[in-house]
């Protein structure tokens, strides 16, 4: 899955707009990951003008999150 | 909302959605605009350039409240430094204040009796049979869900093209196809009504900067470059397009820009692709960016949104004329004779930027080095690319190869 730091994130929805997946959308005020849906395939962090993304290959969601990006994304 | 039912509903106000808003609220329909934003306009995400053309094929007249700044003439420099340029000794274009100028179309459709609904999202479509017939909105202030039907749905939503996606038409994006792109708004910088472009790979690998002139000495100046590029190692180990650094070095390089203050700082991603493979399905439309109607060389979208807008709010007219809202009626109405026109334009410059992009900074340098003032002039002002190529060419066989490989292809 995919983490967005929404600080850095300028909602450009460039990340949406490249997802095979529909796995990002721009709700509300901000962009919203669907985790089941990410493919790990990465062209979001490609794309990303404010590189605002990070991958997580083969976590499927955020309570398999590494503890140091748990908190750095204070989840 | 108290109303639920209209015969077209349209999501996106930005240029393409407000332009059909009104075209149909003229003719007499019922017309609903949802956009998810709370004002509209609001973030802009653009280099805010207009040619003057399109607008006024429109019968509109701009209100001098949402131009930032005349453009008189554009200046394009090579890789080397070499500077060319041309000025139109007329106003040939604008650099908007896009907010405004957004905030104008919507009220122009309101005027024409158009609802606009902002911080209103349209969370999923509704289906009967498999026809489109309508869709459901959330209003940003509560957590209801309102079922709003109509004959038309027409998604006018730009880049990330959400419900245009839940309908089913191909959205999505390859990385080749966008560009990723960074901007600023800087102050002060004195320029002279042109809009700068500088190419160059070292610059900006398949793509360019631009410096955009804006009102009180401001200018938009921004970057794009190819998304499939891996110019830098980015979050996550992972290789990819980062436009940022090379706007910055840009900037450092420039005399005046470097001790500028920015106003704004910004990025996204264009559209530099052929169009989608299919825009009308029964009861349903797609216009404007979302149907990657965008410019392939510059990355502009607005002119082909309203145009776009327009032949759309034609053709939906006649559809209920015929009451006929079906793919076929739709596709002969605004699909076809729109690939016919604006698309061949589109297909054309696909194709250039094609070429461009094979260049290398010697190829430039040697087009840029012959290339005269009145070159430039037949290329921006009249929009006749090939008959420049063509002498360039001439001049430098090596090019051919170019043109060659691309038309094998």
């Amino acid at each position: 899955m995919i983490m967005i730091d929404h600080e850095k994130c300028i909602r450009c929805v460039g990340c949406s707009s490249v997802c095979p997946k529909n796995a990002i959308e721009y709700v509300g005020e901000r962009m919203v990951v669907y985790p089941d849906r990410c493919i790990d395939c990465g062209l979001c962090v490609k794309v990303c003008p404010a590189n605002a993304i990070e991958l997580f290959p083969k976590t499927r969601d955020i309570s398999q999150l590494p503890p140091e990006a748990r908190n750095r994304y204070n989840v | 909302m108290e109303k639920n039912d209209y015969d077209v509903v349209i999501v996106g106000a930005g240029p393409a959605g407000s332009t059909l808003a009104r075209v149909c609220a003229q003719g007499g329909l019922d017309v609903a605009v949802f956009d998810k934003r709370k004002s509209i306009g609001n973030p802009v995400r653009c280099g805010e350039g207009l040619g003057s053309r399109e607008v006024i094929e429109q019968g509109l007249e701009v209100p001098k409240w949402a131009i930032s700044t005349d453009v008189k003439g554009a200046k394009v420099v090579a890789p080397d430094g070499k500077e060319i340029i041309w000025e139109s000794g007329e106003t040939s274009g604008w650099v908007l204040e896009r907010k405004l100028f957004d905030s104008w179309l919507a009220q122009l459709a309101v005027l024409k009796g158009a609802e606009v609904h902002v911080n209103n999202r349209v969370v999923d479509v509704m289906l009967d049979n498999g026809r489109i017939r309508g869709v459901k909105v959330k209003n940003g202030a509560d957590s209801e869900i309102s079922d709003v039907t109509a004959r038309m749905v027409i998604s006018a939503e730009g880049m990330e093209s959400f419900t245009a996606r839940r309908m089913g038409f191909p959205t999505v994006h390859r990385l080749y196809d966008v560009d990723t792109c960074y901007q600023y708004e800087m102050q002060p910088y004195s320029h002279q009504n042109l809009i700068e472009l500088y190419f160059g790979n070292k610059v900006a690998p398949r793509g360019y900067v631009w410096i955009f002139p804006k009102g009180d000495k401001r200018a938009n100046v921004g970057i794009g470059i190819g998304a499939h590029l891996e110019t830098r190692v980015k979050n996550s180990n992972i290789k990819g397009a980062d436009p940022k650094p090379y706007l910055d070095e840009f900037i450092r390089n420039n005399r005046e820009l470097k001790d500028a203050s920015t106003l704004m700082d910004f990025g996204g991603v264009i559209s530099v692709c052929e169009p989608i493979g299919k825009f009308t399905m029964d009861n349903a439309m797609v216009i404007g960016t979302a149907a990657k109607q965008v410019d392939p060389i510059h990355g502009g979208g607005i002119a082909l949104a309203m145009e776009s807008g327009a032949l759309a709010g034609d053709a939906i007219l006649k559809a209920r004329e015929k009451n006929d809202f079906s793919e076929g009626f739709l596709f002969n109405a605004y699909e076809k004779p729109w690939r016919e026109t604006a698309g061949n334009k589109m297909a054309k410059r696909l194709l250039l930027r094609k070429v461009i992009e094979r260049l290398d900074d010697d190829d430039l340098n040697y087009i840029f080095g012959n290339m005269a003032q009145e070159d430039l002039a037949e290329i921006v002002g009249k929009n006749r690319f090939a008959e420049v190529a063509a002498r360039m060419v001439a001049g430098r066989p090596q090019l051919l190869k170019v043109l060659g490989a691309l038309m094998g292809k």
